[in-house]
């Protein structure tokens, strides 16, 4: 990585630091608490839950578009940026995941129900497991890469159809933002919601940029590997 | 369906439950702050989780560049 890239990389990584040290006393000491149905303070899950979901779109979108290049002109770069984005969009998933039933457990009385949401959501993340699952033990070889690239093209198809699942099949997941909601009904709950987009942006960002360049790097190493072995400078057995 | 009244804790050992009888109505004993504590320590474990698995396959490539050198030191 060039001197300019490694500036750029401490200078995200310290704007992530802060706005995640200005977010979480925000959110814990500023924003009301709400839903008093559900306990009051479960209702504060929302500032991270809603937040994370937004950045596993992010990564899926990455994942999408990084795979359709790679399918339509393989290159190294592609495929790392595409496993990059499988790989975040699970880690961002299975933070939804994890938080999404701990609220409904208070809001619902159950930690999970086959809500088309929830169900959508959860097949999404299945899907991304597999292509890194995939990328991890079947090899690197063209067909295994252009696989994976077609499994994480039709896994954010699904995307779409999360976000507009309330909408088309109903169920028990609250619609507050966009779509008919009522909205947040304080300046604090809308300013510790985008305060969390923010952080998890520049985290999504963070996370992408150290997998994809791990990736680039192993592919590198591969391709040194192979042409050492070919000119007969090296061999492993 | 069984409803019955549970008895008050007693100190005396002869008056220990010897059953448990399914009650109606009982109050939700999951507090909203222990859920709150729970989702918020699970997504910065699952974070740290990704974390230290990037540095282990980090640690893995390096690994492979070691033996790669070595390799070629020999080969020469």
């Amino acid at each position: 990585m060039n001197k300019r890239a490694n500036a750029i990389f401490g200078g995200l990584l310290v704007a992530t630091a802060c706005v995640f040290a200005y977010l979480i006393p925000f959110i814990f000491l500023k924003a009301p608490i709400a839903q008093i149905q559900a306990g009051g303070l479960a209702q504060k899950i929302f500032y991270f839950h809603v937040p994370a979901a937004y950045a596993m779109y992010l990564c899926g979108t990455v994942c999408f578009g990084a795979s359709a290049l790679y399918l339509y002109g393989p290159s190294d770069a592609r495929d790392a940026w595409a496993r990059a984005g499988a790989e975040c969009a699970c880690a961002f998933g299975s933070m939804v995941l994890l938080s999404g039933p701990l609220w409904a457990r208070k809001a619902w009385g159950v930690y999970w129900t086959w809500d088309p949401r929830l169900t959508t959501t959860l097949l999404s993340v299945l899907v991304y497991v597999s292509v890194v699952v995939l990328r991890a033990f079947a090899g690197n070889g063209d067909a295994e890469r252009k696989f994976a690239a077609a499994l994480g093209v039709l896994g954010t198809v699904n995307l779409p159809i999360i976000h507009y699942s309330v909408l088309k099949w109903g169920g028990n997941h609250p619609t507050v933002i966009g779509q008919g909601g009522g909205g947040l009904r304080h300046p604090a709950m809308i300013q510790a919601l985008m305060i969390g987009f923010v952080a998890m942006t520049l985290l999504a960002a963070l996370l992408l940029w150290l997998r994809a360049r791990l990736a680039l790097s192993a592919s590198r190493l591969l391709r040194i590997e192979e042409r050492a072995i070919a000119s007969g400078q090296l061999d492993y057995d | 369906m069984h409803v019955n009244q549970e008895k008050p804790a007693s100190s005396n050992p002869s008056d220990r439950s010897t059953e448990f009888v399914a009650v109606q109505g009982g109050g939700d004993t999951t507090s909203a702050s222990s859920l709150l504590v729970a989702a918020y320590v699970g997504m910065w474990a699952l974070l740290l989780l990704f974390i230290f698995l990037s540095y282990r396959r980090q640690a893995r490539v390096e690994g492979r560049i070691s033996e790669l050198e070595k390799a070629l030191d020999k080969s020469r």
